[in-house]
């Protein structure tokens, strides 16, 4: 079975947009990052070896990889790892308890602290982008495939940008409750 | 075929415009909640550090009996000092949620009403807000070792003598935040939220 080159193609661009601006936040502060990144305390602390630029530069390389049709399947594959490497990063923290370190997500300007829902939404995803995987049928694109990939890609940006924002003000919420 | 795609399209704006509404909406929620949320008792910048120990002073309130303020109490209790003036409109209004308050607090907090100035007035005052049984001290050096610069200030000690929180009160929830932040170990519950958001 055959995965319609409309799916796919949306699949793939809207990951696209999704890792290149969370790489644009990153490559903009790569200071800030590198604290973020530090404090999830993956990896023993090697000072010498910046290591922080290889989060941000994945993202660029399977950004631009989900974009052309030969790179598309590797690129899903790659991009699907990064994102259950997030989850696990941040389930692993909040297993040890450590729930006030900043995600390192949405930006210099924003400290969020991790949260479970992050998580589950990285998984989500990872599923997702792991549709893009499955090869495409050799189908040829019509003008209305290009107008429901357009529509599509920017339906689900928003669709993303609220989730996101619900799941901010959950955090809030449950600040304002004084539980954790 | 047309008419089905241009229905496509039709459909596909409203389905992008009604999800735009749905991001407005949820960035107004995101609004209200911080127009909800708690506000602390204001902070001044000058004046005693919340986790500093409170300065010690012997005052005599309205009635002659003598107190140690700011001294260790064995009893474990903490003590709310109160900063008021006869001719402050604000204090008047929030004496009512100062009794409430102290009468809700009272297994472990001992309230003490704190002013400086004539002391007839004083009295008078006292006895024209029904502040009978609540502890009345007129002390100058008592506001000069709290540093008291606004009113009605309100600060807390512990019965180590430790300051726990103190502020510009203007209202039961400013009160209140004061509790709130000893209770969850902070020195103010702006710190609180700053610390969480």
């Amino acid at each position: 079975m055959w995965l319609d080159p409309v799916f796919g193609a949306l699949i793939a661009i809207s990951f696209a947009v999704l890792f290149a601006s969370a790489a644009a936040h990153k490559w903009r502060s790569l200071r800030i990052f590198e604290e973020a990144f530090a404090a999830y305390a993956l990896l023993p602390q090697i000072p010498k070896l910046h290591l922080v630029w290889v989060v941000p530069l994945s993202e660029t390389a399977v950004a631009l990889g989900l974009l052309a049709r030969p790179t598309r399947a590797s690129a899903a594959l790659a991009g699907a790892l990064l994102l259950l490497g997030y989850a696990g990063a941040i389930a692993l923290n909040l297993h040890r308890g450590r729930r006030d370190i900043a995600c390192g997500c949405g930006g210099p300007d924003q400290r969020r602290p991790i949260a479970g829902w992050m998580a589950w939404r990285n998984l989500v995803l990872a599923l997702l982008l792991g549709m893009a995987i499955w090869p495409s049928s050799g189908r040829p694109i019509t003008g209305m495939d290009s107008a429901t990939i357009a529509f599509g890609v920017a339906a689900a940006t928003v669709v993303y940008l609220c989730f996101d924002r619900l799941g901010q003000l959950t955090t809030r919420a449950r600040a304002l409750q004084g539980s954790p | 075929m047309t008419a089905l795609a241009i229905s496509n399209v039709v459909l596909w704006i409203a389905v992008l415009a009604l999800l735009f509404v749905v991001l407005a909406l949820v960035r107004q929620i995101g609004v209200l909640h911080e127009r909800i949320a708690p506000a602390g008792a204001l902070m001044l910048n000058r004046g005693l550090t919340v986790g500093e120990r409170a300065p010690m002073i012997d005052v005599e309130d309205l009635e002659g009996r003598p107190l140690r303020l700011g001294a260790p109490r064995e009893d474990g209790r903490s003590t709310l000092l109160v900063f008021v003036s006869p001719t402050c409109p604000v204090c008047k209004s929030l004496l009512p949620v100062i009794r409430s308050g102290r009468k809700d607090e009272q297994d472990w907090l001992d309230v003490v009403l704190a002013s400086d100035g004539d002391l007839e007035e004083q009295r008078r005052f006292a006895s024209e807000q029904g502040l009978d049984g609540v502890p009345y001290v007129v002390s100058t050096p008592l506001g000069l070792g709290y540093q008291v610069s606004r009113l009605p200030f309100a600060a807390l000690v512990d019965s180590a003598g430790v300051l726990r929180a103190r502020g510009l009160v203007n209202s039961r929830e400013h009160l209140e935040s004061l509790f709130e932040a000893q209770r969850l170990g902070v020195a103010s519950l702006q710190e609180y939220f700053a610390s969480r958001a």
